[in-house]
């Protein structure tokens, strides 16, 4: 007994201190205490489990590519379609492993729909909610982290809208003309574009397009928005009055804009496909490109949508519910 | 000696009342106060109280647009004065394009500020804005405050419209401050909010960190109102070429602590020394670090000051010649 009491004593003196020493005046906020410190995420007790129980890492050859969500008991998992690609495992909160296919995939909104390959079990599922999104900034979301039993804390941090597609660029400027048939004048090449690095110059006259002829500034423009960063195209150009051809590889829009050069640096890996989605809602939530595919939740566990590509540091999308549920609706009536 | 019984009950009493009195009233700290979140009903509560501010304040913010660059800032007056950080406005007197939320422009120039702690000011020239943000005074923000962050990162977008991002407190010292808010460029010169929608920093830098963003403290705009509005951008530049004493200090609630003086150097000459109290530079009042270097900077070497400081409670007022700074090698 005696014992006992004074062990009492020396834990409560233990506490005490403890909060004291939370009380006080700190130089620096101590790390445990800051949004993503681990604390704050605590306090959500059986909504953090309900929220792993339902979220799923997907893997090719041992290496962790997209987060997905059970949406099914059957054991479908929906991901993120173009960050998942050749998925061949998917890891449990509790580290289980089990090999996946992919069974459906859509092009608009960029998701994929998987299926647990095995032995028959009935799986936890996630709880849709329909976030109001006229009174949504602001609002509390979470998702999961990188490591195993990981929860991440932010808000909605925009206004939900529609992200356009960005189409590729060739980082010059060309003269606005609606009829030539002498090629369009490039005014402008701005530096470190793909232009620049495919060597166009100014006065240079496109005249064709992979073949096409060019005849107006609109057709020109209209072509690009067409294609995406990355793709390789062949111009040919009228250059002082010898025709030549420049294999060009597009750029991003934003490149060729010191601000956004550097934004994109300071950022780390993005997702590869962040435009062209029918609409999303923005988090500033600390999530890693591999951790798009994932579910967000409220703070008691709810679905809001599923993270559909991390745009920069402070901005990831997410596609909300009411934009899968049609897709989801009908590709479990297709495999049931 | 032995204390009488009588004195030990009365030290018993003395020592156990207070804690009868704050237990029996049951103090109640808000969740935004207190250390740590305890529930998620703490959680919504402090999320409610941001979502309030940030309806009232989000009208006061401002992308600035150059044509070098896009950055954010923050209408404090009815008047139009905005502050924004010193790398946003780059000089004095200069035309910049101010785009309110609704997407309305407005022609703005570029008044003063500091290298030192990033701060600028800009005033709208050609319009009346309906909205204006309150700013904190001086000490109202500490470490582990929930606070928000508002800007244009990537520059102006209509349709995306304002950025928040929810964050603490997580240094505070002097002319800087640092949040876990994230920040990208375009962000710089945005208002950091506390949780009852009073700025209490400006944007500064962006950390390699993601979780330890700069920002620029509401006291040093405080401290240097009437120079930032009316006077200069005060440059490195500036501070090389102009006057030098030579203390390092550090800042207290009585004026600013003298931590070293360096040899050689007029403040040396003048008998300054290390736990002296710096109060006034002719006249002016000394309540930040960074006011001193513009006060002594923003003249010439050979001018002559008259510097007020207390040491041991004493009151002393000495004429100091301003020296030249040793140009770094």
């Amino acid at each position: 007994m005696k014992f006992h009491l004074s062990s009492c004593f020396l834990l409560s003196g233990f506490t005490c201190f403890l909060l004291g020493d939370l009380n006080e005046k700190h130089d620096s906020l101590p790390s445990e205490l800051r949004i993503n410190g681990g604390s704050i995420t605590k306090i959500l007790g059986k909504y953090k489990d309900e929220i792993l129980q339902s979220s799923v890492k997907l893997f090719r050859n041992d290496k962790l590519i997209a987060q997905g969500i059970l949406v099914d008991s059957a054991g479908y998992i929906l991901s993120k379609a173009s960050s998942s690609v050749g998925a061949r495992t998917m890891r449990t909160f509790n580290n289980q492993s089990f090999p996946i296919r992919i069974r459906k995939r859509d092009e608009r909104t960029d998701l994929a729909l998987w299926q647990v390959l095995g032995p028959p079990k009935i799986w936890e599922t996630v709880q849709w909610v329909d976030l109001n999104q006229s009174t949504a900034l602001g609002t509390w979301s979470t998702a999961t982290g990188r490591a195993m039993s990981e929860i991440k804390l932010g808000v909605i941090s925009a206004n939900p809208r529609i992200i356009l597609r960005e189409g590729g660029v060739m980082g010059v400027l060309l003269e606005d003309l609606n009829i030539s048939t002498s090629g369009i004048p490039i005014t402008e090449v701005l530096p470190h574009s793909s232009g620049d690095r495919a060597g166009l110059i100014i006065g240079d006259r496109i005249l064709k397009v992979d073949g096409r002829a060019m005849q107006s500034t609109d057709q020109i423009n209209q072509l690009m928005h067409n294609k995406d960063p990355g793709d390789l195209l062949t111009l040919r150009v009228n250059r002082k009055g010898k025709e030549v051809d420049i294999r060009i590889t597009l750029g991003h829009r934003s490149v060729g804009f010191d601000l956004f050069n550097r934004n994109l640096l300071m950022s780390g890996p993005v997702s590869k496909r962040r435009d062209h989605f029918p609409f999303v809602i923005q988090n500033d939530l600390p999530l890693e490109k591999e951790m798009m595919g994932g579910g967000l939740f409220s703070l008691k566990g709810e679905c809001l949508g599923i993270n559909i590509a991390r745009v920069d540091r402070v901005s990831n999308y997410t596609l909300p519910y009411p934009i899968i549920l049609p897709v989801l609706n009908t590709w479990l009536r297709e495999l049931r | 000696m032995r204390a009488s019984p009588y004195l030990v009950a009365r030290l018993l009493l003395l020592s156990f009342l207070p804690i009868f009195v704050v237990e029996s009233k049951e103090v109640k700290i808000p969740p935004w106060n207190s250390v740590l979140p305890h529930s998620i009903n703490d959680l919504e509560a402090i999320q409610s109280r941001i979502q309030n501010s940030f309806y009232n304040v989000k009208k006061s913010v401002v992308s600035v647009v150059a044509e070098d660059g896009a950055g954010s800032g923050v209408v404090v007056s009815p008047e139009g004065l905005i502050l924004t950080a010193a790398h946003v406005i780059g000089e004095s007197g200069r035309e910049m394009k101010v785009i309110f939320d609704d997407g309305s422009q407005a022609q703005a120039v570029s008044l003063g500020g500091s290298e030192l702690s990033d701060a600028g000011m800009l005033k709208v020239i050609d319009a009346v804005p309906e909205f204006f943000a309150p700013i904190a005074l001086s000490s109202q923000s500490a470490v582990g405050d929930w606070c928000f962050a508002l800007g244009h990162p990537n520059g102006f977008d209509l349709s995306r419209g304002l950025v928040l991002r929810v964050g603490r407190v997580i240094r505070k010292k002097e002319e800087t401050m640092q949040t876990d808010c994230r920040l990208l460029g375009g962000d710089s010169g945005g208002p950091l909010f506390s949780i009852d929608g009073e700025v209490i920093g400006i944007h500064s830098r962006i950390s390699q960190d993601p979780e330890a963003n700069f920002h620029t403290t509401i006291e040093s705009f405080h401290s240097n109102w009437d120079y930032f509005m009316n006077e200069d951008l005060h440059t490195f530049q500036a501070m090389q070429r102009g006057g030098f004493l030579g203390v390092y200090c550090e800042e207290s609630t009585d004026g600013l602590l003298v931590l070293e003086v360096v040899p050689d150097t007029p403040a040396e000459k003048a008998g300054l020394q290390h736990g002296d109290l710096l109060t006034h530079l002719d006249g002016n009042l000394l309540d930040s670090r960074e006011k001193l270097t513009i006060l002594v900077s923003s003249q010439s070497p050979g001018s002559k000051i008259v510097l007020d400081y207390s040491r041991e409670s004493r009151d002393v007022s000495v004429r100091v010649e301003l020296g030249k700074r040793n140009s770094p090698e």
